[in-house]
């Protein structure tokens, strides 16, 4: 569907885990056609908050009965806005935008890599995995800088899916980084070359493209990028993400538009 | 009682006085399905220079309180793809929108360069002259900052095209008046103010600016009475010279009543900017609530409040 702008009425706000919290509001035409690795961009109404931007999130949950959810950190003023909003509260929300991840029905096995507030694409993504003709073996590895900070995953993921937890403080899951977990305990048991997608910080994105881009053979590797937005869709050109060329002008993707799910081989990671 | 809201100026019918700023609305066609450019009184085309230009590295964009700071470096398409993939677009689903196309270039002779390819295409009806873009490096300000300099490239552009000529100005100057006396008379038909104010912010954990060319341009409701202030100041002062040249105010509009108050400080024209990314029906919505005041006002010709705050 073509991305609308409209106000809806927030139905739900819960608490996930620590600062992280699940924003619920119906959206029955933007449920329906949601892909994995879309976004939208939330914006207060006018004059309800100092926040004047719009600001762009990736969807965790599109339900069958029209109801979507967004999975958000409260860090910075406007998540922290986002935090503070209630049951009847209205917000405007601008979606679906952006390019999804493309399913990969030939992939026999699927590893997703998510690195804190990068979860939500994914765990959206896993779900859209399993209804392909031939849903590929899927491992999520979920990774969190503290323990505290781990979401519960149980009644989001369908049980199919083999969940691998990791924190770097060592409290919850794998003692690391998500990464490590994956070359430590993942890799080791893939017998077939496997789809590998990706949203999380960029350090961690970065480190990823290392790891296979080390001589790993892969059947794909999708990264989700974050980037500052005003628009969401092509206008602003605000969001740039340069991919990596020989030539010697930059050369730069729009991070909403042409994103912002990319290759990630063809991203400039450092 | 229906409200008037035509203007005429630089020789052309607008339907209404509401257009939609320069690197806020791209060539039209992203926002069709949701604020088509007929319902505006004209669209303002991202700025073109003769080259492609790729911009500068992420981050270009950051909030600020009421407002926005961009460094997108005037990334575009540049002027032989917009005459060849965008021009043709915008003249066949404009409508009785007008089609104002901005320009810039990185020295003066790019300025007549891509005014002369520009301005002879078939549907352009004006040009809007970038001559204070804060966000590309290498003295660039320098063309708006400096009267003389402003009367060049003026003076260049006119001898290259027939259509009408904005002269958009950049406040970061002492005295815009003086810029917009010398764009006129060098042969501007208009001068549109403001352009962006050069800003900065700093993220204190990184302790480094957060854009990637450390200042950037501050747009939004935080410019607007900068904005404000800047047209009643060159209103005035192009009476006071005996020159008439319209004004298209710009800077922080997003409803009627911001409209309204550029209108009754002097110009004839506004521009919907930063609001488009907010709102994408923001300019519909500014037109829609210009109606509104002044039908609650009794005002039957919204060209009757033109510089209405100076004789009150």
């Amino acid at each position: 569907m073509n991305p609308a702008f409209t106000r809806v009425t927030v139905t739900g706000i819960r608490q996930a885990a620590g600062d992280t919290h699940v924003l619920t509001f119906r959206d029955e035409c933007a449920a329906a056609a949601i892909q994995p690795g879309q976004f939208c961009m939330l914006s207060p109404a006018p004059g309800a908050s100092c926040i004047y931007l719009p600001r762009p999130f990736s969807y965790f949950r599109a339900l069958d009965d029209g109801r979507v959810e967004i999975l958000f950190r409260a860090l910075g003023r406007g998540t922290r806005w986002m935090a503070g909003l209630r049951p009847g509260d209205s917000v405007a929300v601008f979606g679906p935008l952006g390019r999804p991840f493309q399913l990969e029905a030939g992939a026999a096995r699927a590893v997703l890599v998510a690195g804190g507030v990068g979860l939500p694409p994914l765990a959206l993504l896993a779900e859209r995995l399993l209804r392909l003709e031939r849903p590929p073996r899927i491992d999520l590895l979920y990774g969190e800088t503290r323990g505290e900070r781990v979401v519960e995953l149980g009644g989001v993921l369908p049980p199919a899916v083999r969940l691998w937890t990791a924190s770097e403080d060592g409290s919850t899951g794998f003692r690391g980084r998500v990464t490590e977990l994956l070359t430590q305990k993942v890799w080791p048991t893939l017998d077939t070359p496997p789809a590998v997608y990706t949203c999380g910080p960029r350090a961690m994105l970065a480190a990823l493209a290392d790891i296979l881009g080390d001589g790993r053979e892969v059947h794909s590797f999708q990264a989700s990028l974050e980037e500052n937005m005003a628009c969401g869709h092509g206008i602003c050109m605000g969001c740039a993400v340069e991919l990596a060329t020989d030539a010697p002008q930059p050369y730069y993707k729009l991070c909403c538009k042409d994103g912002p799910v990319f290759n990630g081989f063809e991203v400039k990671w450092r | 009682m229906a409200v008037d809201l035509s203007v005429n100026c630089l020789g052309l019918e607008f339907q209404n006085p509401v257009l939609v700023a320069s690197g806020t609305f791209g060539y039209g066609d992203q926002y069709e399905d949701i604020m088509p450019i007929r319902e505006l009184g004209a669209l303002v085309t991202k700025t073109i220079t003769p080259r492609m230009r790729p911009g500068n590295p992420p981050p270009r964009v950051v909030e600020t309180d009421s407002g926005m700071l961009n460094t997108i470096g005037l990334a575009n398409v540049g002027q032989d793809e917009f005459l060849r993939e965008k021009l043709p677009w915008l003249v066949t689903h404009r409508g009785a929108a007008r089609v104002i196309v901005n320009v810039a270039g990185f020295a003066e002779e790019e300025f007549a360069e891509v005014a002369a390819a520009v301005g002879s295409a078939p549907g352009v009806d004006a040009l809007e002259v970038n001559l204070g873009c804060p966000n590309v490096k290498a003295g660039y300000i320098h063309f708006g900052a400096d009267p003389q300099s402003v009367r060049r490239i003026v003076s260049l552009v006119r001898s290259q095209v027939e259509l009408p000529i904005v002269a958009k100005l950049s406040p970061n100057v002492t005295d815009i008046a003086a810029l917009a006396e010398a764009a006129v008379a060098a042969g501007a038909d208009a001068v549109s103010l403001i352009n962006t104010l050069p800003g900065m912010k700093i993220d204190i954990n990184r302790r480094r600016p957060v854009l990637s060319q450390g200042f950037g341009g501050l747009s939004g409701p935080a410019v607007r009475p900068v904005g404000v202030a800047c047209v009643y100041k060159v209103y005035r002062r192009l009476a006071e010279a005996g020159m008439s040249a319209p004004i298209v105010g710009i800077g922080g509009i997003g409803c009627g009543s911001d409209a309204l108050e550029y209108i009754l400080a002097g110009a004839s024209l506004v521009q919907v900017g930063t609001a488009s990314f907010v709102r994408p029906r923001a300019a519909a919505e500014t037109i829609e609530g210009i109606a509104e005041i002044c039908d609650r006002q009794g005002v039957t010709a919204v060209t009757e409040l033109v510089g209405a705050a100076h004789r009150s």
